[in-house]
């Protein structure tokens, strides 16, 4: 049984496209897969302005025991989608039903997802003629002050950034105990990024049995292309990667 | 302020249904938001058009809900080969919209639910769709919230005008990266916005149709007199910021210009400061989506007489200054 946990904000959006094709490859591969949206995201209820870490791991859980119920599976293999990954990390942490986990491009710490949005706010600006008015520690100050800051639309809130200061994949993926990951590296370099292959062998020294793979494209994480982004290569990439880990 | 979710709102959130739906591209994916039983019924059924369903921030997931509770029904759905529906996906031609989907969309809102008249609302690409439903929905609906769409064919223009000096300069000037930057100046726009209904207006016909006679593109010109058929109200909302906005004068300078003042008093036209399309930033969403549940809001039969949008319509008042 498959449960994709999705991405942060926009990045939901733009990875939205080729989730649904990935879950239908898994399907016709014959992987039962659970997709949903956590609270205050896209179509579920609750607003963006509640979300915690703490509420989208309690909403994989959730997902996790919905999917099992409704397929009769006993295994769990966790899709993570960038900041997703860190989601499902944690949320397998204290059961016995992980089978693996599979993770696209996936969020080593949750300041990081953050700080990469504000710096491309920044970028954006500069590349729309402007001088931008803060650095990306000056934003966060002002996120701390005010309670937020707009980014392309979304807001980026206080609420969110407390809630997971410290969350990081590697120590959440140890405490879930020894569980297979498979790392699926979206990125226009055809090497893995220094982050993911630190990551692998942290795991790797740990007995964890790893895998990886690149994916030599870029959606662009925070901006809605025409049409949205899709990627024969990473389906297929992450169909391998299930394989590997049944 | 941006959304919290209220105790109404979670209720209207759980009282939603999801509708698959065939259609010739694929099984196509939905969520039916049906009006809150407790409120006094509007009768109309809202079609928000959006990639995806959600849209940006899930501003029109908070539209469906907050227009329930007034006693509206909504739909939300996916193109083929967008979000979770089927169909291969394609790049989003605005001139070639899904009127299909729409199309297939309404009646299928209809079929499952019963609802008999639509509002039916969109921006950009969505825009347009939303306005081609009315060739075959036409006395179906009721109302049309155009939001920041291009209505201008710019390969038509190239083919057409490529022998007259004023579009070749214009064309040119509008390709250079440099202009655009220059045109965040709201002068400049004026200035390009002028030179571009002055160039429209000597032009002829960009196609072999003769019932085009403007640089508009035909798509848009037809699904606009379908508009102009029906009895249906409309808003076009733009940002003067917009490039989308360019074209639109042209517009405004042909078609509307040509309506009777009946026609003409159908339609509002609203001009914001700033960038519409795309709502890109918190302020220009609220705006947006504000403006949206208040001339919405105004279909209702029990809606009040004035200080709505029906009562701007029925005097065809033009804002171009922004409200």
């Amino acid at each position: 049984m498959i449960v994709h946990v999705h991405g942060l904000g926009v990045e939901q959006i733009t990875l939205y496209r080729l989730e649904t094709l990935a879950a239908r490859a898994a399907a016709a591969a014959g992987y039962p897969v659970l997709r949903y949206h956590a609270r205050g995201c896209g179509d579920s209820a609750g607003d963006s302005a509640s979300i915690t870490l703490g509420t989208l791991v309690e909403d994989a859980r959730a997902a996790a025991e919905e999917a099992k119920r409704r397929s009769g599976a006993t295994r769990v293999i966790w899709l993570g989608v960038r900041f997703g990954a860190i989601v499902a990390a944690q949320a397998a942490v204290g059961r016995d039903d992980t089978a693996g986990f599979v993770l696209w491009e996936p969020i080593a710490k949750s300041m990081d997802q953050f700080r990469g949005q504000l710096r491309g706010m920044l970028f954006s600006s500069v590349a729309g003629g402007k001088k931008p008015d803060s650095t990306v520690e000056q934003l966060f100050e002002r996120i701390a002050r005010d309670g937020g800051v707009d980014v392309h639309g979304y807001i980026l809130y206080r609420e969110l950034i407390e809630s997971c200061r410290d969350a990081d994949l590697a120590a959440a993926l140890a405490a879930a105990g020894e569980h297979p990951v498979q790392v699926l590296q979206v990125q226009q370099r055809g090497r893995l990024a220094p982050a993911h292959a630190q990551l692998l062998e942290a795991l790797s020294a740990r007995g964890v049995r790893t895998g990886s793979a690149c994916i030599a494209e870029e959606p662009g994480y925070q901006l809605m292309s025409n049409p949205a982004w899709q990627s024969d290569a990473l389906t297929r990439a992450t169909l391998e990667a299930f394989r590997a880990l049944a | 302020m941006p959304w919290r979710e209220s105790a109404a709102d979670l209720a209207r959130a759980r009282a939603e249904q999801p509708l698959v739906f065939d259609t010739a591209e694929g099984r196509l994916t939905g969520i039916y938001c049906p009006a809150d039983p407790a409120a006094a019924a509007a009768g109309r059924c809202i079609l928000m058009l959006t990639r995806p369903r959600s849209h940006r921030n899930r501003m029109w997931v908070e539209c469906a809900r907050r227009m329930s509770a007034l006693g509206f029904s909504s739909f939300r759905f996916d193109y083929h080969g967008d979000g979770d529906s089927e169909g291969e996906s394609g790049f989003h031609n605005p001139n070639t919209p899904y009127r299909e989907d729409a199309v297939a969309a309404l009646r299928a809102v209809r079929a499952q639910f019963g609802d008999a008249r639509f509002l039916v609302l969109g921006a950009c690409f969505d825009a347009r769709t939303a306005l081609s439903t009315f060739m075959d929905e036409g006395e179906h609906i009721d109302g049309l919230l155009f939001y920041a769409a291009p209505v201008m064919e710019l390969d038509t223009l190239v083919k057409a005008h490529a022998d007259k000096k004023d579009w070749k300069h214009l064309l040119r000037a509008l390709g250079n990266r440099d202009n655009w930057q220059v045109l965040a100046d709201p002068e400049r726009w004026k200035y390009m916005a002028t030179v571009v209904g002055r160039v429209a207006r000597r032009s002829v016909p960009t196609s072999g149709e003769a019932s085009n006679d403007t640089p508009l593109a035909d798509s848009f010109v037809h699904h606009f007199r379908a508009l102009v058929r029906s009895q249906a109200r409309a808003l076009f909302i733009y940002g003067d910021a917009d490039v989308e906005y360019l074209s639109f004068q042209v517009a405004l300078d042909t078609v509307f210009a040509r309506l009777s003042p009946k026609e003409r008093a159908r339609f509002e036209v609203e001009l914001w400061p700033g960038d519409v399309h795309g709502f890109l930033n918190i302020p220009m969403q609220r705006r947006s989506l504000e403006r949206a549940i208040e001339w919405l809001s105004a279909f209702h039969p029990a809606a009040a007489p004035s200080g709505n949008g029906l009562t701007n319509a029925q005097h065809g008042e033009e804002n171009r200054s922004g409200s």
